[in-house]
């Protein structure tokens, strides 16, 4: 999965990344809560050139009937990428891999939502991705934590979705486009700021012990950055008033 | 809910009409505010915001190079697609291109098309071998009602400021797309039994049938579309024209102030 490196560069001499980041440097966050008028929850977040919406819908009746769960909500979670979101256009519709991401987001979702309190309910989450440059799974998950707390949905923390790598057999936060398509090693993970508990997790490439380690220190640094940016986007969309 | 909510909604609809007013207390033939961002999407080579009321849409253009149809060996290929993905509203399930999508695409498609606004011929990169294809991606986020306009404006305005990709698919430079006009629409429902442009939300809910018009820079008309349930009289259709080529022509303005 991982590129090789060899050829590409992908660190200055000075121990710096092409784009001036240091290693352990988040990409430019902005987030907003409540951007899309007709969802009951919605967020915006913009992270490095990636750009996600989430929307949020529910609870409502879970059906078809064969769905629902007698002492909670099902959460159905669908993260799709826009035709346009990508360097090749890429064909509408569910593939392999939006289908994977939305799976393991629903499941990492449900271990923070109140979901007992809405039994045979439905709560929908719909994470459009309209600007891909590496990393969108994290930045979705954001977006989705923040359209649920936005729809005033009980849970008992938010995610925050981050990832760190490993280019040039150097730990480094947050991959950009470059870094992800040859370097060694990612490891995106969902983390509940408050608590430390980790609801999302992959990784792909090659990482020592050590170099997970520092991986996984850098992701906890960076998702107490984001998880301020989160609660601002939705005191801010709270104070509008508009959400 | 929905049987009863709208036919309650109709009633009030008719109501309003009656008194020569809106649900939201515009005018006839009043616009909501319209808001458009071109040029804002990584990746996309031509892009475009459209917020018009609850509506929000993205549309994004993307190019790529395929052999020509036999017929028209010189001349490059456009295409609209359109989502109306669950993330829109509540009541879109997910799923394969529903009729309702199919027909935004291909209305929106026409106007484009139809207007000659695009040089077909300037698209070709090798005569009978090989030709730019234009691919426009309508993405609604948010369906408050009308987003036929919403689609179409933005449509053309991420058009008008694409630029073709031809260093990536080494070809050449890159050049800005060439368009020739800017064909606008606009789309009035009958609510409450009149016309009204600009329909939101409740009143696509409670309303009829909808008309949609493609007026050039000319005035001249390039694309018509009637959808859903409903009649017309040829005399309504003349009130509704007039009222277009004025709606038509804030538009255009719109899109070409945000050219740079």
């Amino acid at each position: 999965m991982m590129g090789g490196y060899g050829d590409i560069k992908l660190l200055n001499d000075d121990g710096t990344r092409l784009d001036g980041r240091a290693v352990d440097e988040l990409r430019p966050v902005e987030i907003k809560a409540g951007v899309l008028p007709v969802a009951d929850g919605s967020a915006w977040v913009k992270h490095g050139l990636n750009v996600a919406v989430a929307a949020v819908y529910g609870p409502m009746e879970a059906h078809p009937r064969k769905i629902q769960r007698q002492d909670r909500a099902v959460i159905d979670v669908r993260y799709n990428m826009a035709p346009f979101s990508t360097s090749d256009r890429i064909r509408p519709g569910f593939n392999r891999r939006s289908r994977e991401i939305s799976k393991v987001t629903a499941e990492a979702l449900e271990s923070v939502v109140l979901v007992e309190r809405f039994p045979r309910s439905k709560i929908r989450v719909e994470i459009e991705i309209l600007a891909a440059e590496a990393g969108t799974r994290c930045v979705g998950i954001t977006a989705a934590s923040v359209a649920l707390a936005d729809a005033g949905i009980p849970m008992r923390d938010m995610i925050v979705g981050v990832a760190s790598g490993k280019i040039e057999d150097v730990v480094v936060l947050d991959l950009d486009k470059a870094e992800d398509n040859y370097g060694q090693a990612d490891l995106p993970m969902g983390i509940l700021p408050n608590t430390g508990e980790i609801a999302f997790l992959q990784m792909d490439g090659d990482l020592s012990v050590e170099e997970y380690n520092l991986a996984c220190e850098y992701n906890y640094k960076a998702a107490s950055e984001i998880h301020e940016l989160m609660k601002q986007a939705l005191l801010d969309s709270a104070s509008r008033g508009d959400a | 809910m929905v049987q009863l909510v709208p036919q309650l909604l109709r009633q009030q609809l008719a109501e309003l009409a009656a008194n020569d007013e809106r649900i939201d207390g515009r005018s006839r033939w009043q616009s909501r505010d319209v808001e458009l961002e071109v040029d804002i999407l990584y990746n996309a080579e031509g892009s475009a915001k459209v917020v018009m009321g609850d509506t929000i849409v993205y549309v994004g253009v993307k190019f790529d190079t395929a052999a020509p149809y036999s017929d028209r060996p010189t001349s490059g290929s456009l295409m609209t697609g359109a989502e109306l993905r669950p993330v829109a509203h509540r009541k879109y399930e997910p799923g394969p291109p529903s009729p309702e999508s199919i027909e935004l695409g291909r209305v929106v498609d026409r106007g484009i098309r139809e207007s000659g606004c695009m040089d077909m011929e300037s698209l070709c990169i090798v005569p009978g071998e090989s030709v730019w294809r234009v691919m426009i991606d309508l993405h609604v986020l948010s369906d408050g009602g009308n987003i036929f306009d919403a689609c179409a404006t933005a449509a053309i305005a991420a058009l008008r400021t694409a630029t073709v990709p031809a260093k990536r698919f080494d070809v050449g430079e890159d050049f800005k797309l060439e368009l020739k006009s800017t064909p606008v629409m606009c789309s009035f429902t009958r609510v409450g039994g009149r016309y009204v442009y600009d329909a939101n939300e409740a009143e696509e809910l409670g309303g009829d049938e909808r008309v949609h018009i493609t007026l050039g820079d000319e005035g001249h008309l390039h694309s018509l579309q009637k959808g859903l349930k409903g009649v017309l009289m040829p005399e309504e259709f003349a009130e509704i024209l007039a009222q277009a080529g004025d709606k038509c022509a804030e538009l255009r303005e719109l899109i070409h102030s945000k050219e740079a």
